[in-house]
């Protein structure tokens, strides 16, 4: 009766040792993902000027400029470059889940895919648009993790049948205490590692519209996890959450700040 | 004239070391023959086979349509009804399926490049499934398993693609990673779309390394276009040989049935753009090619590699042929007086000369059959070794990775019959010479 108590209990420490300390459940994980998304969604307009650096292996540092207008309510999402000069009036207008870019150079619309490489960098289209991780991605408790000084919940996302995303597996690492994600890895089907993001500094404002604090990130860096060497940093200042014109969310718009 | 051929026999073995020689050589041109012809037709097979597999049916309906004089797009308009039309119009139909064409820049995280996009039904494509063999991962992953990845069958799913080997190394890509596709639509403005790599499969000759394939709805959604349209409808039909006529019967057909064809021209879809534009016609217009056709581009490389085996093997046929004609009039002067005795005692020149001729024929004979079946013998052990090709421009001329050499019993026959052909000939002067002796003359000869 001894050995069956004692291996029991055996059996239970196991259990708990293999287990992650503290997992979350389903509900736990996909409240977590909404958090995440509410935090940076506002319910009204959104606008930021945007840096961003991009080092190449092999190539000069380069340097741009970008105007970022987002209408959450309606998924909108302009991407409008200024500098360098070479690249000003060159912009991405999302609508209806469509990416199009305008280059004013042939005066053409391209329709491009959320894995597009915003300005030929490492960013992409979702680096700069409101968050939509729970309504994406189901996800899946990995485990609590210390990253730096941080302890962190380790999750893993698989995107959602249909969901129009860049990667189809997303790895995060989320900030117990405060919330905020603080790494995240673009990864590939075939398993293949794709980008890895850092998300150092979080910033927030009152929302007028959301009566409620908006958050963004005011510095990304990501790093190309296929080019090894390539890094990108994405730096947001002058974040505005006044009410933006309808005409800005149209292709004449676009087409017009270049001319 | 089984006496005659006895004669020649005993002649032959006379002269061991003249006949072991002559005969050797012989049979090194007739193995050489029948293997540059085993490669020629292997070429020929490879063609075949990965055009038929890959770009064209044995006999394509493809077409144009023109909204306007300058405004080409190569698609088939009503195809639902145009697919019946054809199946009811075409003798001899093993089975039809449409497939979508298209033009892409391929792009991955680390390249790009350019590849013909064909829009498939995979519930179609049973010979495309039976015949493309998906490759191993270390076949285009640098440090992959011996594990084939991937399924064909995942066509059926939407967005994604089966590409070749040559491809997945050079955009870096394996199973289960994206491609985004970038092309032109009709309407001329750019549009992309991402296509997941569901199977990688082996190169299938140099029509594979421009050609991949995807679901019809992944280049439906590409090119913007409606749903009841085409790029071509493939025909296969019982027999390959029946293309021509059958294209003819077919064309007359459709013309009867009230559609528009264009004129035959003997090239592939994709040239006969600049063509169509400068025509003055709109609307729809039906183009009918046959798989030869469509592969137009490639069959130089046969023709090239024919011109050189008959250079080659002429070259070595008269080579042996001077030999042959040495050797028989080495033969008639070691024979003169042998001959002035047969003359003597009654037999007529003819005889003489088919005696002769008779030696060099059982020689011919007997050394092309012998060189026949060590080429065929060669040319089997060759292709149950199924040795790798290592340079990309002999696979590219080759059309296949492997070696691949297809020896008939037509190229036997005819290598023997040609080249014991030209043995006989080459004996038949120095034959009729020695027919000629006056047997007196003759007689008197010593050596």
């Amino acid at each position: 009766m001894r050995k069956v108590v004692l291996g029991l209990v055996s059996a239970v420490l196991v259990v708990l040792a293999v287990s992650p300390a503290f997992a979350l459940d389903k509900a736990e994980m996909v409240a977590l993902l909404k958090e995440l998304d509410d935090r940076q969604r506002n319910s009204g307009d959104y606008n930021a000027v945007v840096f961003i650096d991009a080092k190449e292996k092999g190539k000069t540092d380069v340097s741009y400029e970008a105007v970022i207008y987002r209408r959450d309510d309606d998924d909108k999402l302009v991407i409008l470059f200024t500098q360098p000069k070479s690249e000003a009036g060159k912009g991405y207008l999302r609508i209806d889940r469509n990416l199009f870019l305008y280059d004013p150079s042939v005066g053409k619309w391209e329709r491009r895919t959320e894995r597009e490489r915003i300005g030929g960098t490492s960013s992409r289209r979702n680096d700069f648009d409101e968050s939509r991780l729970a309504e994406e991605f189901e996800p899946e408790y990995v485990g609590e993790e210390t990253l730096g000084k941080f302890t962190v919940h380790h999750l893993r996302l698989t995107a959602k049948a249909g969901a129009d995303v860049a990667y189809p597996l997303l790895e995060l690492w989320v900030d117990k205490a405060t919330g905020n994600m603080l790494k995240a890895q673009d990864v590939a089907l075939s398993g293949r590692l794709m980008r890895t993001s850092y998300y150092p500094k979080w910033q927030k404002m009152f929302s007028e519209d959301k009566k409620a604090e908006v958050y963004f990130p005011r510095e990304i860096q990501i790093y190309d996890e296929v080019e090894k060497g390539n890094k990108t940093t994405i730096v947001m200042r002058a974040v505005e959450l006044k009410p933006l014109e309808d005409s800005i969310f149209t292709k004449a718009w676009l087409e017009s700040k270049s001319r | 004239m089984g006496v005659f051929i006895t004669i020649a026999i005993r002649n032959l073995l006379q002269s061991k070391r003249r006949t072991a020689f002559l005969g050797l050589a012989l049979s090194l041109v007739t193995m050489l023959l029948i293997l540059l012809l085993g490669l020629s037709q292997g070429i020929s097979d490879n063609l075949i086979g990965s055009a038929t597999t890959l770009s064209a049916g044995h006999i394509n309906v493809g077409g144009f349509y023109k909204i306007t004089n300058s405004d080409v797009s190569p698609i088939l308009t009503g195809s639902g009804q145009l697919m019946k039309d054809v199946a009811a119009s075409t003798p001899g139909v093993e089975r039809i399926i449409d497939r979508h064409r298209g033009w892409a820049k391929l792009v991955t995280e680390t390249s790009s490049m350019y590849a013909g996009l064909n829009g498939v039904d995979i519930k179609q494509e049973d010979r495309l499934v039976e015949v493309v063999h998906l490759a191993q991962e270390k076949e285009y992953r640098e440090g992959g398993s011996a594990e084939v990845k991937g399924d064909v069958g995942r066509l059926s799913e939407p967005n994604t693609a089966m590409i070749f080997v040559a491809h997945a190394k050079r955009l870096g890509v394996g199973v289960g990673d994206v491609i985004t596709l970038r092309t032109e639509t009709l309407d001329g403005y750019n549009n992309t779309v991402d296509v997941t790599v569901v199977a990688v499969a082996q190169d299938f000759g140099l029509l594979s390394n421009w050609t991949i394939f995807v679901p019809k709805q992944t280049l439906v959604q590409l090119y913007q276009l409606k749903p009841d349209t085409t790029g071509a409808i493939m025909i296969y039909l019982d027999n390959i040989e029946d293309a021509e006529p059958t294209m003819a019967t077919l064309r007359a057909n459709l013309l009867e049935r009230g559609y528009r064809v264009m004129d035959h021209q003997g090239s592939p879809f994709f040239a006969k753009f600049e063509t169509v534009q400068g025509e003055d016609w709109t609307g729809q217009k039906l183009d009918l090619t046959t798989w030869e056709d469509e592969v137009s581009f490639l069959t130089w490389i046969l023709t090239a590699f024919d011109m050189i085996t008959v250079f080659l093997v002429g070259v070595l046929v008269v080579i042996i042929a001077i030999g042959i004609m040495n050797t028989m009039w080495m033969a008639v002067r070691e024979r003169t007086a042998e001959i002035g005795t047969l003359r003597a005692i009654g037999m007529s020149r003819g005889r003489v000369l088919f005696m002769f001729v008779a030696e060099a024929f059982v020689l011919g004979l007997v050394a092309t059959s012998a060189g026949a079946v060590l080429g065929l013998v060669i040319a089997l052990v060759l292709n149950a070794l199924a040795i790798d090709i290592p340079v990309d421009a002999v696979r590219a001329i080759l059309l296949s990775d492997t070696l691949v050499l297809s020896v008939t019993a037509r190229h036997m026959v005819e290598s023997v019959a040609a080249l014991t052909f030209f043995t006989v000939a080459a004996a038949l002067w120095p034959s009729i010479r020695a027919s000629r002796l006056q047997p007196v003359t003759a007689m008197q000869h010593v050596e």
